[in-house]
């Protein structure tokens, strides 16, 4: 096929099996023994449910000329093409569901939200630089910490570590496009309205101000009046809405779309990562959703929930939100940690140490991480039992993450490292996330958690864990994935400068708030007295803002130059083992010519000269796919939806519910009009798949080989 | 001459039932995203409920205290009326496994009838109800967990209505009859999550 590289012979099979370790552009030339025995048991399977046999798929001698079938592939390629066509025109846009598209707009949306979520930390830092400090007012204050929280968690974390999901899980598994394009397009609109919902009013002078997340009593109707909270807890519905539509998809896409062969133990690291995750906002984010909903229905139609005098609690806020809360960090972090695995296998050129350990750390982190949430409440009326617990379960969750940090250690160890800038950020990684770690054991404690709750200690360590966890291996990400999204390659050179710069910034403005929690300055006061002592420390804090606030638009430019000018990069620029490289830079709409057969933990490692691969999907219908769950054995040539209007249909009537509903609970009722009647259109509207007669039936013997040759040799 | 080793997928069906199709893996994950809203929700009540003497709180009348236990009448009927539902909603799943369309369409329409008496029913409920959703905690409390289920229960019966008009205008292909399987797990789980809550909000005031 086109994508395939150079390959190799037999040589470097037996190299590899002597080192133990996969040379990046190595193949193992053998079709494994695996992929071979998987037509077998699907013929079986096939005989039982679809009727009586066929003969089972075999090798096949062809009888056409290397031209006839290049010149029959290359048609087969510009059907694809055509069948899955973005739409063009201001509509068109609108309508694409493309799975990568819609990902890169999440990515670009998310990091425009960063870049605002960091000037709002910008303007923190100028304003905490000197004691005193009359640069913003407390009010403005409130407003600017509370606004960059929820940006950074809501509008920033969560979306663009689901974005990098959606854009490569498809990839990765071997599939065209997610399991329902349709929704992921409206789980998009419905998280961009939530943004500019929060966005306009911050610059409305409306913008949220009770903290990120807004406890009860202060955010309920008695201590914040007018609309500023009410704007926070709908733009939290919307933003979990769209997580959660997110998650569906992913694991969807998971569960059904794998290429065969990609059995439960094939599926890579990064997959697993997001699974969990998925799985997590599952589980975690309906609670969040009831909290904003009883905190905006006590706002707005007088509910008690959350009101003392009539019977309600304000310490169930605190358990509704952190039951989401806590596994909320998990749901930013474990993502990245899928982000560390493929760049530590490609940049040390070897397999991954403990396969199963690292997948079974993951889950295991999932498990723990919903039971932790209470290590955030120490300082409430918790009982001793309860505390002890939680103690216990927060230390308890440093097991995990310790064995992965082991397992990558071990890859890495007397490996020959190609230090490209993506495994700059993962060595950061480390370093800045077993310090976050590390402080965390220590706030696991409850006298100690007592004594810096709520002072700067948390904010250091809550920065090192989330900025050394997630945001480091993300810009590792970036600089890994960015030439399979454009094609170009970012400058290492910048890069190194964009890493080091964050790296030294970073540790300068968190490292001393260390020494400023223990000195005992709490969060979120807008200023503080000449005589505190804090000036100096703070005034380190601030000026490490701007290094690495300008590590960050070395990025920018960086990203802006590459995109029009970086080095070609071509299909597998690092020499990437999973099936995202196997493909050009950047993908065809379609994703896969041929869905590819996988023959073992890494595909393109061990791929064979002439590898099997899945024929006889239709190239004029959207077509993918569907293979089981356990083993990917396929089961159904499944269509997936095309473009369409109507997810953003949706996604305006559940804002104009939403935002209305902030004024008028009527517009709950309206809104619920408004829904089903585009969900109705959604249903009936432009059924332009499925029952249009399809210009072919998928049948594909016509058209690559008139000779009947089901099974055409390498192009 | 290269040869290569394909696996012919040529002659699969586009649409099979239950774990085969992704939309039947889609609604499931919905319901566990709404199981566990539930769950939560139900542990709120519970939690509510360590903050009252007595649960529901008294309402003061002129002469005497009321004990005012939330009335049987609808939730019964409608407890009754929804297990019953499932019966034809069993038949029209297993007519659409079967490919049997005029079954089908009945008992969607038998089933669209039941789901909009219940709907009818919760809305009388509310006005049989001692509290309001502003009196204090416990009504909030109540309402949610009614008003969430009434939720479903309107999009479920939305769902069958657009199901329903599918099969009977325009073709009853494979495509809407795992549609229609994968409505009835919806249903059945509506009814389920009924049968719990009908024994928290009618039951466990009464036990003490």
């Amino acid at each position: 096929m086109s994508h395939k590289e150079p390959q190799k012979e037999d040589k470097a099979r037996s190299a590899r099996d002597q080192s133990g370790a996969g040379p990046p552009h190595s193949k193992e030339a053998r079709v494994s023994v695996r992929s071979r025995n998987l037509v077998a048991p699907w013929s079986a399977a096939a005989r039982r449910r679809f009727g009586p046999a066929r003969s089972a798929p075999a090798l096949e001698q062809s009888t056409i000329t290397d031209e006839e079938l290049a010149a029959a592939m290359q048609r087969e390629k510009d059907e694809l093409e055509r069948t899955w066509a973005r739409p063009t025109g201001v509509l068109g846009w609108l309508k694409d569901t493309d799975h990568k598209a819609i990902a890169l707009r999440y990515i670009v949306t998310a990091f425009i939200f960063f870049i605002l979520g960091g000037i709002e930390a910008a303007l923190m830092r100028i304003q905490l630089a000197f004691p005193d400090n009359h640069f913003l007012n407390p009010d403005r204050y409130n407003q600017v910490f509370t606004v960059h929280g929820t940006t950074m968690m809501f509008l920033f974390a969560v979306p663009i570590m689901t974005a990098l999901g959606i854009y490569f899980v498809p990839l990765m598994v071997g599939a065209r496009d997610v399991a329902f394009p349709r929704l992921n397009l409206y789980g998009y609109y419905v998280y961009l309205i939530g943004g500019l919902l929060l966005y306009t009013g911050f610059l409305l002078n409306t913008g949220p101000d009770a903290g990120w997340f807004a406890y009860v009593p202060l955010s309920g109707p008695a201590y914040s009046p007018g609309k500023r909270v009410d704007i926070w807890a709908q733009m939290i519905t919307f933003t979990e809405i769209s997580a959660l539509v997110g998650a569906v998809v992913v694991i969807g896409t998971v569960f059904k779309m794998r290429a065969p062969g990609m059995s439960l133990n094939r599926i890579p690291l990064f997959v697993w990562a997001q699974v969990v995750t998925s799985f997590m906002i599952i589980f975690a984010m309906p609670a969040v959703m009831l909290a904003s909903s009883f905190l905006a229905s006590d706002r707005l139609i007088d509910t008690h929930f959350f009101n003392p005098a009539e019977g309600g609690d304000a310490i169930l806020y605190q358990h509704l939100f952190w039951f989401f809360g806590h596994p909320e960090v998990y749901i930013i972090f474990i993502p990245a940690l899928g982000f560390i695995s493929p760049i530590i296998i490609t940049f040390s050129r070897r397999k991954i140490f403990g396969h199963v350990p690292l997948v079974l750390s993951l889950i295991a982190t999932g498990f723990i991480g919903f039971g932790l949430w209470v290590h955030h409440m120490f300082a409430t009326p918790i009982p001793q039992m309860g505390q002890s617990f939680f103690t216990a379960a927060s230390m308890m969750i440093s097991i995990p993450s310790g064995v992965q940090i082991f397992c990558w250690i071990a890859t890495l160890w007397g490996a020959k490292l190609n230090l490209k800038t993506p495994l700059l950020f993962v060595l950061g990684f480390f370093g800045i996330f077993i310090l976050g770690g590390l402080t965390g054991v220590m706030l696991a404690s409850v006298p100690l958690d007592l004594q810096i709750h709520d002072t700067f200690f948390v904010v250091a360590h809550l920065h090192y864990v989330l900025i050394g966890g997630s945001v480091f291996p993300l810009f590792g990400a970036f600089y890994y994935w960015f030439p399979k999204w454009t094609g170009r390659l970012l400058s290492e050179r910048a890069g190194r400068w964009n890493f080091w710069l964050m790296f030294i910034g970073f540790n300068l403005v968190f490292f001393p708030m260390h020494q400023l929690g223990l000195n005992g300055m709490p969060r979120r006061v807008y200023t503080y007295l000449p005589d505190s002592g804090w000036g100096t420390l703070n005034l380190i804090a601030s000026i490490g803002a701007f290094v690495l606030a300008s590590g960050v638009l070395v990025f920018i430019v960086n990203a802006v130059w590459a995109y029009r000018a970086g080095l070609v990069a071509g299909d597998n620029p690092w020499g990437g083992e999973s099936l995202e490289w196997s493909i050009s830079s950047p993908p065809p709409h379609y994703n896969f010519h041929n869905i590819p057969v996988v023959p073992g933990h890494y595909p393109l490692w061990q791929a064979a000269a002439n590898a099997t691969v899945v024929r006889g999907l239709s190239t004029t219908k959207r077509e993918t796919l569907v293979t089981s769950v356990l083993d990917a054995q396929p089961e159904l040539r499944f269509e997936i939806p095309g473009p369409s209007i109507w997810p953003l249909m949706v996604a305006l009537a559940t804002g104009v519910t939403f935002i209305v509903g902030i004024f008028t609970p009527w517009a709950f009722a309206v809104g619920a009009v408004l829904t089903l009647v585009t969900l109705t259109c959604w249903f009936f509207g432009d059924p332009n798949y499925e029952n249009k007669p399809a210009r072919d039936t998928g049948e594909r013997k016509e058209v690559v080989s008139p000779r009947g040759g089901l099974q055409p040799k390498e192009v | 001459m290269n040869t290569r080793a394909v696996i012919d997928v040529s002659e699969l069906p586009h649409h099979d039932f239950d774990t085969y199709d992704p939309v039947w893996w889609g609604n499931n994950l919905l319901l566990a995203i709404e199981t566990s809203m539930f769950a939560i929700l139900i542990a709120t009540y519970f939690y509510l409920r360590q903050n009252f003497d007595l649960w529901p709180p008294p309402v003061a009348q002129l002469t005497a205290t009321l004990r005012p236990l939330p009335q049987l009448l609808y939730g019964t009927f409608n407890t009754i009326l929804l297990v019953l539902s499932c019966g034809p909603m069993i038949l029209t799943d297993l007519a659409a496994r079967r490919g049997n369309r005029a079954v089908c369409q009945i008992g969607l329409i038998i089933c669209v009838l039941c789901g909009l008496t219940a709907l009818v029913l919760r809305s009388l409920e509310y006005s049989a109800m001692y509290f309001r959703w502003d009196s204090n905690a416990y009504g909030s409390a109540v309402w949610f967990l009614l008003g969430m289920h009434h939720l479903h229960l309107l999009v479920l019966t939305s769902e069958s209505v657009l199901l329903l008009v599918w099969i009977l205008r325009r073709e009853f292909d494979m495509k809407h009859r795992v549609d229609i399987v994968t409505v009835a797990v919806y249903w059945y789980w509506v009814v389920a999550i009924w049968i719990v809550l009908y024994a928290i909000i009618y039951f466990t005031p009464r036990l003490g």
